[in-house]
């Protein structure tokens, strides 16, 4: 099914703390206590994640397979750490499997980027999210049986010259494309003198490309097709009698398991116990019950159903992205002002002390460059599966998307506050000094209180840097705002509708806080003259 | 007479530019002395100097008996004893008069904020600026802000006042109330060093006069002495040149 380079690139970068912790352990002269000591706390980590508890890794947004619901109707399992609900064909099999296995089923929601190292980390058991076994996913982890197979078909719009098209050929001519880096889109060479469009990133671009007639149609599999003709009244699925070539390890779905893993056995057995029948009347089902309504209705309406519907999703989600973005950008501050407050103490008379501080200094300027050097996504994944992979350490998601935040933002405060305190008049310095005051005493009680006045305006464009910028934390399993409203997008397959409340909610935050500040700013400054009615005493 | 800060043979060098050249001098309790002289002579640099603003190069620094320049010394208590007073003024830009006052005894000083705030009004009232206790810098004039300054140093109650050109900046109806100021101060007995180019005040007000010239003391004495029957060359067109 999905299928993306991206995934294999962040897993190695996840795995690259672990070869640095190898690289260490065996530098030290301790290694021997040293390692069997990380070893442990990594199989600890395990077993007590495997107790007794059957761990699913999937997206809950991508319709029948799997999705997120507000209820637990129709079967939904409600996933760890959070308010909602998953359902689909998938959950059904998850159920199905834990069951079976005499375990508790645990859905664990996480963005499709993190399934994999997600797995590999052990913070899951299994990724049943309708991920197909292809040769690339195969060197990184091991796969069971297939659960699903399905067919390649055309989605096209309804009443168009394609509708009634009955083999691949009769797209000749037809400006057609897929999801990028999947092979759907490789398949689509199958047809002789078609319009190769570029490659889309995701389902929900193709459908709005289709709808507005920048293609005549996209590749897609039999339960997506059938999924958006169900929900937009105004596409349709065509079905090939004289089909696609495909390899059967694209077109089916299997679940994926750490390698060497003893559950690829007991699954299989399982999964074979599971008839063919059962399994297309799961699908069936799942067809019927995902979410969202097929009501016409106006994109206005839209709207205020969506806001209906899925109000707490989004309040929860906003809530999440906003408790991220506050904490982090106070400890970032914190951080940064420290770190801009050593960075700037004078140098010292006496040598070891200047030595002291030079290698201070050099240790804060590489913490420094190195998160301002590096995307917060990447970090987010280093950080939070690779202190699993290598030092066995299970981070909370949120604490560890607050750490993320506070450690990127304080890189960044830190510069901005040394600019802050560099550019004081040194007049302020000399009269703190003069009446006896130290470094930090001359910091904490002149310097600082009108840097930090200084610098309102540049921590304000953080704060609205950060709020924007946890939508990259979904790929730690954190159920912020921008991952709420895919969610709800997957749903309901309205994306535009969607996505403009998330914009509506995101600028309202933003806005305010900036106000905040400026309001904060206002009061700082006080009145450019003195009234003389303001004397007491 | 005791001394209150000696200094011998006190050097300071910026690369090859030696600034001030074997310096020896003193200051006397109860002292009002003014140093006189033309721009880039030095005499900033030997206020900076006397309180480690500046480094010196060589030579020492003796306060009661002590040399500061010794490793061992607390050098931020030694500031306490030596009130400064900038040509720009440098308040506090983030407190108001009252608290510019107060920062230094509470935090260094270590007084508690009722006897910090007493010593505070104490000299505020001095320097006339007592009813602008809760403005801020920004919202004050230049002699104002000069005269608040003032308290702030004496608030600390220092033993001896440095003050360094404290009207060079003020546009000139300004100047008068700070001299006033000061001249009070000298009354009262108050140990002062003046780096200065007011040549009235000076004449007026101080016990001794230091001319300096390229680094080097080239004169000093009484102000009769200085003004009026000068020895040396240099200090005769000095005051030619400055007077006229």
């Amino acid at each position: 099914m999905k299928k993306r380079l991206r995934t294999q690139i962040i897993a190695a970068l996840a795995v690259l703390p672990l070869l640095i912790g190898i690289l260490m352990n065996s530098a030290y002269t301790v290694t021997a206590a040293e390692g069997e000591a990380s070893a442990q706390t990594i199989n600890e980590g395990e077993s007590e994640q495997n107790d007794n508890v059957f761990r699913v890794g999937m997206e809950a947004g991508y319709p029948p397979f799997n999705w997120t619901q507000s209820d637990d109707s129709n079967g939904g399992v409600k996933i760890d750490g959070n308010e909602e609900y998953a359902g689909g064909y998938d959950v059904e099999i998850a159920k199905i499997i834990a069951k079976q296995l005499g375990k508790e089923l645990i859905i664990v929601k996480t963005e499709w980027d993190g399934l994999v190292p997600a797995l590999q980390s052990g913070k899951i058991d299994a990724i049943i999210a309708g991920m197909s076994p292809t040769k690339e996913r195969k060197e990184t982890i091991d796969f069971t049986d297939i659960y699903y197979k399905s067919d390649l078909i055309m989605v096209v719009l309804k009443g168009g010259k394609y509708e009634n098209a009955k083999s691949i050929q009769d797209f000749s001519g037809a400006k057609i494309t897929a999801q990028l880096n999947t092979f759907h889109y490789s398949v689509i060479d199958q047809i002789d003198g078609v319009l190769k469009q570029t490659a889309m990133d995701n389902f929900p671009a193709m459908r709005v490309a289709l709808q507005s007639g920048i293609i005549d149609g996209y590749v897609s599999e039999k339960p997506e097709g059938i999924s958006a003709s169900s929900k937009n009244k105004n596409f349709v699925m065509v079905t090939f009698e004289d089909g696609f070539v495909t390899d059967e390890e694209d077109t089916a779905i299997s679940v994926g398991v750490a390698k060497g893993s003893e559950l690829t056995g007991k699954i299989n057995e399982i999964l074979s116990g599971v008839s063919q029948e059962e399994r297309q009347q799961l699908m069936d089902e799942a067809i019927k019950n995902q979410p969202g309504s097929d009501a016409e209705q106006t994109s206005l309406s839209w709207v205020v159903s969506i806001i209906k519907d899925n109000g707490p999703m989004f309040i929860r989600g906003a809530g999440m992205t906003l408790l991220i973005s506050m904490v982090g950008t106070v400890l970032g501050f914190l951080l940064g002002l420290m770190v801009g407050v050593i960075k700037t103490i004078p140098i010292p008379l006496k040598k070891g002390k200047r030595i002291l501080q030079k290698v201070i200094n050099a240790m804060l300027s590489i913490y420094v460059e190195i998160f301002r050097g590096t995307p917060m996504i990447v970090q987010a994944m280093v950080i939070y599966y690779g202190s699993a992979l290598a030092f066995g350490i299970h981070m909370n998601p949120v604490g560890a998307a607050i750490f993320i935040v506070s450690i990127n933002t304080g890189a960044y405060m830190s510069e901005i506050i040394r600019g802050g305190i560099v550019s004081i008049d040194k007049g302020q310095f000399e009269a703190a000094q003069a009446i006896g005051m130290n470094h930090f005493q001359t910091m904490r009680n002149v310097v600082l209180p009108q840097v930090i006045r200084n610098i309102l305006p540049a921590t304000g464009n953080e704060f609205v840097i950060n709020i924007k910028d946890t939508s990259v934390l979904n790929v730690i399993a954190v159920t912020e705002l921008y991952f709420q409203t895919k969610s709800v997008a997957g749903n309901n397959f309205r994306y535009f509708e969607s996505f403009f409340v998330a914009c509506v909610i995101y600028f309202v935050m933003t806005f305010t806080v900036t106000r905040i500040l400026r309001y904060i700013e206002k009061r700082l400054d006080g009145p450019a003259n003195y009234s003389m009615n303001q004397i007491q005493v | 007479m005791e001394k209150v800060i000696e200094v011998q043979h006190l050097s300071k060098v910026y690369g090859t530019h030696e600034v001030l050249k074997d310096i020896d001098f003193s200051v006397n309790m109860g002292e009002v002395v003014c140093i006189i002289g033309s721009s880039g002579s030095g005499k900033s640099t030997l206020l900076r100097c006397i309180n480690l603003l500046e480094k010196p190069s060589g030579g020492q620094i003796i306060y009661k008996g002590e040399n500061i320049l010794d490793d061992k010394h607390d050098i931020f208590k030694y500031r306490t004893k030596l009130g400064m007073v900038f040509q720009q003024f440098n308040l506090f830009n983030n407190h108001n008069v009252l608290n510019n006052c107060v920062v230094g005894q509470v935090k260094v000083l270590k007084r508690t904020p009722k006897e910090a705030e007493d010593v505070a009004m104490k000299f505020l009232k001095i320097v006339g600026m007592e009813q602008y206790l809760k403005a801020k810098p920004k919202q004050l004039s230049g002699g104002q802000k000069q005269r608040v300054a003032i308290a702030r140093a004496l608030s600390m109650e220092p033993d001896v006042m440095l003050f360094d050109e404290p009207t060079s900046a003020l546009d000139p109806e300004m100047v008068g109330e700070v001299l006033k100021v000061m001249k009070k101060l000298a009354d009262e007995g108050l140990t002062m060093l003046v780096v200065t180019h007011e040549m009235g005040f000076a004449k007026e007000v101080s016990d001794r006069v230091v001319f300096m010239d390229q680094g080097v003391i080239v004169e000093e004495g009484s102000p009769e002495q200085i003004f009026n029957h000068p020895t040396q060359e240099r200090t005769r067109e000095f005051l030619k040149r400055t007077l006229s």
